[in-house]
């Protein structure tokens, strides 16, 4: 119903809450304001309005009375809104016609000592409740059908582990892999801790089952070159690259083709300790069991092609560019290894006997190029005598990892038993700083390491030098106290993880956020593990941070998970309090794409908001300098309305208005109140999103309509519910603090302050603080009064 | 014995990474001089942080660091070993406190006088005769250098021995 066409009609129901209102504020005389408030045509209060009695109240009253709108005056709207919500559109009222004051946790709970301007107070909230409801639409949720198919880049343990479990609930998966094959690195390690079952043998039958699965499309040898759209409809552009074998004809039997190549090279699936042809299978298990050229290498001379009995060498094969449409990608783009060389003093890449952990896996790996032999590479020797030297790469400033690396504890332990269990008399010694063995069952790994005679030397290396009978390690043994050198035949570097390099076009082309150790940032480093910043993407395995081969499963299959949730209806809902621009308002002048935490805006002549992306936040309205960008719900002239109500009576001095953000803020000053934490009634708080939302407009309605001071609240820096609206709402104030002393107000009047929602005393103490600083300024306006001789302002 | 305050102000001497030590000894086992101290550089930071200010002080350690860096550029927390060493010189200094065994830095001087430079053979043996503690380890490494050649007995002269001498004397003159 549109309110131009005739009044509103709005039902006020003030709570009692038992005693938990009623006791300290006076709900009659709360009842009887309500009912001279414009546009109310019934007020109640009730006993409990969350019962069943008070709700059905409340669906009579607005058949019987017609009403366009709801105010409920109660408890905290983050704690009922939804219920109230609930009640009225089973009456029939769309859902967003309600508003609720907080006469409890911003009144009762926190004024309990001044009964008579608490409930100055709750009349404020109403009043201000009701100038909002007055200005409310209904607002339609819109549904809109998606795409239920899922992208998954990464084909390591983590992607394979989405792909299936996506397969097997029914939804289509592209699997996109950079490299010949999938299996990522667990493809290439030897047994796997704390259990010591070969790597392969238990990845190879899932990635046979990725293969078979006709709900899997594999893409290996792809990349991914472009994406754009949004959740639901991601448009992806990728590019499989040439390899000069045609899958549909490639027996795999390899040999045929590659015994004929007259090219050596390093192995790279070995890190280079072995050799293999131009022509290649990068491990006997690939997937696809397809040949690979690589193109760096051959030389063209064309005998594979010849010896090839299935014809299957295709020198002229082309790469192929594909186009997706996804509802979901799943970002599983892994890891890569530390390059140990960066630690000059440990000799990596100088001396033939200091290796990495991954040569080590592939020595002790029965397909490898030593096959499970763990000899000196400058000698072929077996080594009687080998060192782990830990935490190569990891919680190290020097390199700018100060990260752990959290695997390599472990897995140095496993190597250093399967050493010792192939050579018992092997001298076999691991120098650690600590040992990190946090895991089921690693502790009694550790154990197991130690009665197998392995040593364990407290102290971090610090070079290691080649002498003529072999390499000399320098440390020293902290437990001891000593400095000391030691021999041995061979040096392991357990090299650490870092945030694969080739993963940051997809990260870029996403709009991922990374974290100071470059790994991709979750949404939430606790509460939401697998989830972007960005709606529609989810981030598995080492891609967000090392992990073990366990933990980067669980996040596969949870990650798999949240995209089933989101896609298997076929269509979502969209939030409809989101942003949008009028068009004949915007400039064009492109301010609020940069503002927008989640690149929901884009320019062409007009800006446009993507709902779909848009999460409501409104630091974009504010920004806007046109006032182009309105919010749904939370809309300027709904706030502009509430400062009014709040500052129609200003019953007390000094007299406060504040912003405070849904998340932080006001869920902090709710904790003050269910603390019944006690601060000065002087506050009328306007619930906002996001810091950000408060536009320049609004501080100085407030001021001008006479409120002393302005406060500003929303979630501690880093920590905002939307990324930066904080930031931006903190740039605004400083500048709006400027203006506030061009025009004669003195700028301590606004003040921002950032509060967790845990930090309910920070809160109360922070308005505290503001009242006597607005005390020591005197009312507003005393200083124009003092620069204007007349005294007249 | 004031032990915090002491910790407080080697910490601002030498940095507030100090508190984030983790005793790895990769200070300590890049020191070029730690065969001769007796608290090694990683246990002279344990002591600052421990506020064990007369053990810190009293250390021999303060007094052999070279100032070669080796520590400071390899700490993996980003902490500067060696401006612990400065730090605790400094408060030495000023509580008049010198090095328990003033023997090395004596020897370190007689060799500049006579010659100039420092020859590292010589400066080990001289100081090897008078600490036979630290003797072992270092002849054992200097026999084993010497039969390589990759040092010599004889420490050659410098150039400008007059200037040097007459720093020497003007400085005694004061
Ligand atoms: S054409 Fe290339 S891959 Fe084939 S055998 Fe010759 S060098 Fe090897
Ligand atoms: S800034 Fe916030 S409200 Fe504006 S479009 Fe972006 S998410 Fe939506
Ligand atoms: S190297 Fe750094 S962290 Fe390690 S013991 Fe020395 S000062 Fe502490
Ligand atoms: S600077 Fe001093 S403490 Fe540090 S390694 Fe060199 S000699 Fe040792």
């Amino acid at each position: 119903m549109d309110p131009s066409e005739r009044p509103m009609r709005i039902g006020v129901y003030i709570c009692h809450c038992g005693l938990n209102i009623a006791a300290t504020l006076d709900v009659e005389e709360l009842r009887r304001f309500a009912e001279t408030l414009p546009n109310v045509v019934v007020a109640r209060d009730i006993q409990f309005t969350c019962s069943d009695a008070g709700q059905n109240t409340i669906k009579s009253d607005i058949a019987e009375f017609k009403l366009d709108a709801v105010v409920v005056a109660a408890c905290s709207p983050r704690l009922h809104e939804p219920t109230f919500r609930r009640t009225i559109t089973e009456a029939g009222l769309n859902q967003y016609m309600l508003e609720m004051a907080n006469i409890r946790e911003q009144c009762s709970w926190v004024h309990m000592d001044s009964p008579a301007l608490a409930t100055q107070k709750a009349k404020d909230l109403i009043a201000m409740a009701v100038a909002k409801a007055s200005l409310l639409h209904p607002l339609e949720t819109e549904s809109v059908p998606v795409s239920r198919d899922v992208l998954v880049i990464g084909g390591g343990v983590a992607g394979i582990s989405a792909a299936l479990d996506l397969a097997n609930a029914g939804l289509r998966v592209y699997l996109v892999e950079r490299r010949p094959t999938i299996g990522g690195y667990m493809a290439l390690l030897t047994d796997v801790f704390p259990t010591n079952d070969c790597s392969i043998c238990v990845l190879a039958p899932k990635m046979a089952e990725v293969y078979a699965n006709p709900m899997i499309k594999l893409m290996t040898y792809s990349e991914i070159l472009a994406i754009e759209g949004t959740v639901g409809h991601f448009r992806v552009t990728g590019v499989t690259k040439p390899r000069y074998v045609d899958p549909t004809l490639c027996k795999g039997c390899i040999n045929e083709c590659s015994s004929v190549c007259p090219v050596e090279v390093p192995n790279d699936y070995d890190f280079n300790l072995g050799k293999r042809k131009a022509i290649y299978m990068a491990i006997p298990q690939s997937v696809p069991l397809v040949a690979c050229i690589d193109t760096n290498a051959c030389i063209g001379c064309g005998l594979c092609a010849e010896a090839c009995p299935a014809d299957a060498v295709k020198y002229d094969q082309q790469s192929e560019e594909f186009k997706l449409d996804v509802g979901a990608i799943i970002v599983a783009t892994g890891w890569q290894p530390f390059d140990a060389s960066r630690k000059e003093e440990y000799g990596f890449g100088r001396y033939r006997d200091v290796v990495t952990t991954l040569q080590i896996e592939r020595m002790l790996n029965a397909a490898g190029p030593t096959r499970g032999d763990i000899v000196r590479p400058s000698t072929g020797e077996i080594a009687r005598s080998v060192a782990f030297i830990q935490c190569v790469g990891s919680r190290d400033q020097t390199v700018g990892n100060p990260y752990c690396s959290r695997i390599c504890c472990m897995a140095s332990l496993k190597n250093a038993q399967l050493i010792k269990e192939r050579y018992p008399d092997a001298d076999v010694a691991i120098h650690y700083i600590d040992i990190r063995a946090g895991g089921e069952g690693y502790e009694e790994f550790y154990l197991r390491a130690q009665r197998l005679g392995i040593n364990f030397i407290r102290g971090r290396v610090s070079s290691v030098e080649e002498g003529d009978d072999g390499l000399y390690v320098h440390y020293e043994d902290t437990l001891l106290g000593k400095t000391l050198m030691k021999r041995y035949d061979l040096v392991v570097l357990s090299i650490g993880l870092e945030a694969n390099r080739d993963a940051e076009v997809v990260g870029n082309l996403l709009g991922l956020s990374r974290r100071p150790d470059r790994f991709f940032e979750i949404a939430h480093p606790k509460m939401r593990p697998v989830e972007a910043h960005i709606d529609g993407v989810f981030i598995a395995g080492c891609a967000s941070g090392p992990k073990e081969i366990q933990v980067s499963i669980a996040q596969g299959s949870a990650a798999a998970s949240k995209a089933m949730q989101l896609l298997f209806k076929g269509e979502i809902e969209l939030d409809p309090t989101v942003a949008f621009v009028d068009r004949d308002k915007c400039i064009g002048c492109r301010l609020c794409v940069d503002t927008c935490p989640s690149r929901a805006i884009s320019v062409k002549d007009t800006a446009f908001v993507d709902e779909a992306r848009c999460k409501g936040c409104g630091t974009c309205a504010a920004a806007c300098p046109v006032d182009a960008i309105e919010m749904r719900l939370f809309s300027d002239e709904q706030i502009l309305a509430q400062i009014r109500a709040a500052t129609a009576v200003k019953g007390e001095y000094p007299f406060i208005v504040g912003f405070l953000c849904n998340w932080c803020s006001y869920a902090g000053a709710d904790l003050a109140g269910t603390s019944r934490i006690q601060y000065p009634t002087n506050i009328r708080i306007i619930r906002v999103m996001c810091a950000g939302r408060v536009d320049p407009s609004f501080v100085l309605e407030a001021l001008r309509r006479g409120a002393d001071g302005v406060l500003i609240a929303g979630c501690r820096i880093g920590e905002c519910h939307y990324v930066s609206g904080n930031l931006h709402a903190l740039q605004r104030a400083e500048v709006l603090r400027g203006l506030l002393k061009e025009i004669g107000i003195d700028p301590r009047r606004l003040k921002v302050a950032w509060c967790a929602a845990s930090e309910g005393d920070i809160l109360a103490r922070k308005i505290e603080e503001f009242v006597d600083e607005l005390r020591d300024l005197g009312p507003v306006g005393t200083e124009l009064a003092a620069a204007l001789p007349s005294g007249k302002v | 014995m004031g032990g915090e305050g002491f910790t407080e102000e080697v910490i601002r001497l030498a940095g507030e990474e100090i508190r984030t030590c983790i005793q790895c000894g990769t200070c300590s086992s890049s020191c070029s001089t730690a065969h001769l101290m007796d608290n090694s550089i990683r246990k002279l930071i344990r002591l600052v942080l421990e506020g064990r200010k007369r053990e810190a002080l009293a250390s021999d350690s303060i007094w052999l660091c070279t100032s070669c860096l080796l520590c400071t550029v390899r700490c993996p927390r980003g902490i500067r070993p060696k401006a612990v060493v400065s730090a605790l010189r400094q408060i030495c200094e000023r509580e008049g406190i010198r090095s328990k065994d003033a023997s090395f830095e004596r020897i370190f001087m007689d060799q500049i006088r006579s010659s100039g430079r420092i020859s590292e053979v010589l400066l080990s043996a001289a100081y090897a005769l008078r600490n036979p503690d630290a003797a072992v380890p270092i002849m054992e490494m200097g026999i084993e250098l010497l039969s390589r050649g990759k040092v010599s007995l004889d420490p050659g002269s410098v150039s400008g021995m007059d200037e040097i001498q007459r720093i020497f004397r003007e400085f005694e003159n004061e």
